[in-house]
């Protein structure tokens, strides 16, 4: 890299930062070139992706819903919209292009939910049964009614 | 800063010295990230009280009870169905809004406000529709917010959003049905509404950054970052329906 060029990248950090990484230093390619083909495929074939997933969901959400066993009903549709999610911060956001460490950064916080679900529902959980059992409920319908 | 502590720090390059982002990742499009982040938090939270809640009722409302209704199609019976449609809706504007992010990175200006102006569409469609139902559910429950809290509420009332077997838990226990309908639509239209008012927001943001793009001021800019940074709004919010879809329509 000659001094002429580093003096420009310089003055763009002192100024919009945004054209450094944008691709604005190596010019645009043509968008009709094999390259943009080929990543204009890649999202029409995650569109249809991400369709047929729905459309299991839906087709399983009216039909099945009342025969499947709640924890399994509950794992098929976590799953999938798990999946779903997936397809749409990788290729969408394209967060799948970026750095390994930037994913990580964002994607580590998102651990704490794991901790954040099951604390919550169990406490959900916990107090169902504590109502269930508990005298005063009745007495508070008793009164109610 | 002299010239020449500038080519000294060139020469060598150092990852986390300052003077470059170790990441690759501009300010702009990095801190539009930590907010969707922070945005999933709050996404997060809400859905996580909605299951809480959920865990401590004994019966809840079947989906395919309360969402069963279709525009201009009567009392006809066709559970899921609308919500399906809005969710192809959001997930097609997500399609074009890639596209006009990917015709922003190749600087084709036509192509992104092609793409920008069906995004539009599909961000109103989705609006109509939730519009609709809302209007729907408004007319089911006598309201929005706070609705099902008189005892002496008569349980026809609320009988309906339920199917299979909890019915007869419904007839036995009839106002912790009606608690728990209240509870159920409280959390509809809180979290549906927060999704509804970033959809809202993300049109207005695609309007005004169309409009830049027909004016030239990317172009003259040189780079269509701005459309990177709204698209990863736009995908956001369809990544947030996609949960919701699951949480108040599937499970």
């Amino acid at each position: 890299m000659s001094a002429h060029q580093t003096e420009s990248v310089q003055s763009l950090y002192e100024g919009d930062q945004s054209k450094l990484y944008s691709g604005v230093l190596a010019h645009h390619g043509d968008v009709n070139s094999t390259e943009s083909k080929s990543q204009v495929k890649r999202i029409w074939k995650i569109f249809w992706i991400l369709l047929a997933i729905t459309v299991a969901e839906v087709i399983v959400g009216m039909f099945y819903s009342h025969h499947l066993n709640a924890g399994v009903k509950a794992f098929f549709f976590l799953a999938l919209t798990i999946l779903k999610a997936g397809y749409i911060v990788a290729v969408f956001m394209h967060l799948g292009d970026e750095f390994k460490n930037f994913m990580a950064t964002v994607l580590i916080p998102l651990v704490l939910f794991v901790w954040f679900i099951i604390a919550f529902l169990a406490d959900g959980g916990f107090w169902l049964r504590m109502n269930d059992e508990s005298p005063a409920r009745n007495t508070i319908q008793h009164v109610a009614k | 800063m002299s010239h020449t502590t500038v080519v000294t720090a060139a020469k060598e390059p150092s990852l986390w010295g300052g003077g470059r982002s170790p990441y690759n990742v501009s300010y702009g499009k990095m801190m539009i990230w930590f907010f969707l982040l922070s945005d999933a938090l709050t996404f997060g939270a809400l859905l996580i009280s909605y299951g809480t809640t959920r865990f401590f009722s004994s019966v809840w409302p079947d989906a395919n009870e309360v969402f069963k209704s279709f525009p201009f199609m009567g009392h006809s019976n066709l559970p899921l169905l609308f919500v399906s449609l809005m969710t192809f809706i959001l997930i097609m504007s997500s399609v074009t809004m890639v596209l006009a992010v990917h015709a922003g990175h190749y600087g084709d200006k036509k192509n992104v406000a092609k793409w920008l102006q069906w995004t539009i569409v599909g961000g109103i469609c989705f609006l109509a529709c939730q519009a609709w139902e809302w209007t729907h559910l408004h007319g089911e429950c006598g309201g929005l917010w706070g609705t099902f809290t008189d005892v002496n509420t008569p349980v026809e009332e609320f009988r309906h959003f339920f199917g299979g077997k909890s019915l007869a838990y419904v007839d036995a226990h009839p106002l912790v049905a009606m608690q728990s309908t209240h509870n159920f639509f409280n959390y509809f239209f809180t979290i549906t509404g927060f999704h509804g008012g970033h959809v809202t927001s993300g049109v207005i943001f695609n309007i005004l950054i169309l409009v830049n793009t027909v004016n030239g001021v990317y172009e003259r800019r040189g780079h269509y970052e701005m459309i990177e940074k709204i698209g990863l709004y736009w995908h956001f919010v369809d990544l947030v329906w996609v949960f919701v879809f699951t949480c108040f329509y599937l499970l």
